[in-house]
């Protein structure tokens, strides 16, 4: 170990990272989560207050009642998803940045994006339908791109992270120059669809839809915690963390291939949103430090959080009129995040 | 006699006529124009409209009604034209709208000795004097004026059937994913308001808004018009979409309709046959033939 390696070791280790801390602090999030959920579900453009709220979830509202369509089919299920992508994206941030390497890496990086987009793209083209076609086309796309990263980012020396990284760079080139040119040949109202699931779009969530993506998300967030240690090992140096025991190559692999997946699932409900995957894992380790044990659930809840945020603003703000969500989180995000480094440095401990 | 051939060949030579189109530019025609260039879908409408269909020489990619004029030459897009082709057709008119047509291309068009002639129709009454003024420029004066009285009249009569008729308030969605609809500088609004409607949606300061579900809720309007490009598929599925919200007195009468978009889009003469689709639909019962 280096000098300069032990020493940030030493002071990250004023408190001794324990389960009960990292049960009492996920615990904290958890409920921010829960009240950012509450507050959002009282804000909107039809006016509910919090009394309708409470009488609704306890059932003494007959069941065509407006407020309560509102409520339950178009705010509460939004609410979740925003939930649900914001935790995949940051999680998926988080495991990346660790993988790779990279403090600039974000969920999309290696493609996955793009590869939904044009399979999103496409399907809005050909005019299917967002319940079923736009959304296997969308994960379809990201498949793609999974495999094509793959394939041409490890034959040589295995997972190596910058060969990975440019071809990850190429392909979401080569699939978003495909998708301006549709943009540029499209001139009726599926551009504007497009457009608009370009910037991430919330709006049409279902509970169909979230029965598929939540149990997925749950199951791959339970196997990437199971490499976090493996995690803080890789980043304090690849060679270390194999002298350490840790195969690399395996949990490399493993782990970009859940993430990709993950985010190809997600991307193709809700469009692509960009930040909270590069910011709020950064916004953890501000607060929290690099400890993978404790980054992973802190950042994952903490991209929930931020995305409902967000999301509640794009659809309050202009009201009745709404802003993509994608927009929101590139203004909340970029300031704020500006103003932390300023104070507090970024906190990547390299080696 | 040859004092008078003289004066003879004078007048022919200062022959052209000139005309002052929406933009205030002066355009010299030298008789009647035979080979016409159309940069919009509603102009090549009014030109067939106007029995001029075999002079039109170019057309822009979606002018497909009627279906004669597809089969012509494209010129390009509404929004990106293409020049060279346009000069390669040798035009001695061009006609453009105010929208879409970049401003360029006028000058260059005029740098290669072409006439351009810009009409601004905003509404359904300049929609209709537009057809009388390309009828002018391209000589058939006469004609256009019979058409243009013929649409006139039905516009007429709808308004005073609707006249004492209440307004109700009328919710247009021009697109289905996001939600989007018009203000009042739409011709879309006029439309509505001709028709004896309420636009929901007039006062918002975006042209095209893109409007929330929670907010069509919560205006309660009486009659949604979906504004389709295509019969049945997303568009229907659109209409069964707004059947779940049952609080909306729209759907709880049965009150959800499909319209032709190209009716109710396009500055042409078939804007008259949006207008009536439309007061059919807002003030059921109307007796027109």
């Amino acid at each position: 170990m280096t000098d300069d390696m032990s020493s940030k070791m030493n002071r990250s280790i004023k408190r001794p990272l324990t389960f009960a801390r990292v049960r009492g602090i996920s615990s904290v999030m958890f409920f921010l989560l829960l009240l950012t959920m509450i507050i959002s579900l009282v804000l909107g453009t039809a006016e509910v207050s919090f009394k309708q709220i409470i009488n609704i979830f306890s059932g003494t509202i007959p069941m065509d009642d407006p407020a309560r369509l509102v409520i339950l089919k178009i705010r509460l299920p939004r609410i979740i998803l925003a939930g649900l992508v914001g935790f995949s994206l940051s999680m998926g941030g988080v495991v990346f940045q660790a993988i790779l390497r990279n403090p600039l890496a974000d969920p999309f990086i290696l493609g996955v994006s793009s590869g939904s987009a044009f399979g999103a793209v496409l399907g809005i083209f050909l005019g299917f339908s967002f319940n079923l076609g736009v959304p296997v086309l969308s994960f379809g796309g990201g498949l793609l791109t999974i495999c094509l990263v793959m394939y041409l980012g490890s034959k040589k020396m295995g997972v190596e992270s910058s060969t990975i990284l440019l071809t990850g760079v190429i392909i979401n080139a080569f699939f978003t120059s495909i998708i301006m040119f549709f943009i540029s040949t499209t001139a009726d109202d599926r551009l504007h669809t497009m457009l608009f699931w370009l910037y991430g779009d919330l709006s049409q969530s279902r509970y169909g839809q979230l029965a598929i993506i939540a149990p997925v998300v749950f199951i791959a967030s339970i196997f990437l915690y199971s490499f976090a240690r493996d995690m803080n090992l890789i980043t304090a140096g690849e060679e270390t963390a194999l002298q350490l025991g840790v195969d690399v190559e395996r949990a490399k692999k493993v782990c970009l291939l859940i993430v990709s997946l993950v985010m190809g699932l997600v991307v193709s409900f809700s469009g692509l949103i960009g930040f909270v995957g590069l910011i709020v894992p950064h916004l953890g380790r501000m607060s929290f430090g690099s400890d993978h044990r404790l980054l992973i659930p802190v950042a994952s809840l903490g991209g929930a959080i931020f995305l409902i945020i967000a999301d509640t603003l794009a659809r309050t703000v202009v009201s009745p009129s709404e802003l993509p969500v994608g927009v929101i989180t590139a203004f909340m995000g970029a300031p704020f995040f500006i103003y932390l480094l300023k104070t507090k440095g970024s906190q990547w401990s390299r080696s | 006699m040859i004092a008078f051939v003289m004066v003879l060949g004078w007048a022919t030579h200062s022959r052209g006529t000139t005309f002052k189109d929406a933009l205030g530019r002066e355009v010299t025609l030298n008789g009647e124009p035979s080979r016409i260039v159309s940069l919009a879908p509603s102009i090549t409408e009014i030109l067939y409209f106007l029995g001029l269909g075999e002079r039109v020489v170019g057309v822009t990619q979606f002018s497909y009604y009627p279906p004669e004029a597809a089969l012509k030459p494209k010129v390009g897009s509404y929004i990106e034209l293409n020049v060279e082709k346009i000069i390669s057709l040798f035009p001695d008119l061009v006609i453009g709208t105010v929208d879409g047509n970049k401003p360029g291309v006028v000058d260059l068009l005029n740098q290669a000795g072409i006439q351009v002639f810009i009409v601004n129709p905003r509404n359904v009454k300049q929609a209709i004097e537009t057809v009388g003024i390309i009828g002018q420029v391209c000589g058939v004066s006469k004609k256009a004026g019979l058409l243009t009285s013929r649409l006139n009249r039905r516009v007429t009569r709808i308004l005073e059937e609707i006249r004492t008729k209440e307004r109700p308030l009328v919710f247009l969605q021009i697109n289905l994913r996001p939600i989007m609809t018009v203000n009042k500088n739409t011709i879309h609004h006029d439309l509505i308001r001709l028709a004896g409607g309420r636009n929901m949606t007039q006062d918002e300061p975006i042209t095209y808004p893109r409007i929330s579900m929670e907010a069509v809720i919560r205006e309660r309007p009486e009659v949604i018009i979906i504004s389709s490009m295509e019969r049945g598929g997303r568009f229907e599925k659109a209409r069964q979409e707004w059947l779940k919200w049952r609080s909306i007195p729209a759907v709880k009468n049965n009150r959800v309709h499909l319209i032709d978009s190209d009716l109710i889009d396009r500055p042409s003469p078939r804007i008259i046959d949006g207008l009536e689709a439309m007061a059919r639909i807002i003030h059921p019962g109307l007796i027109m033939d």
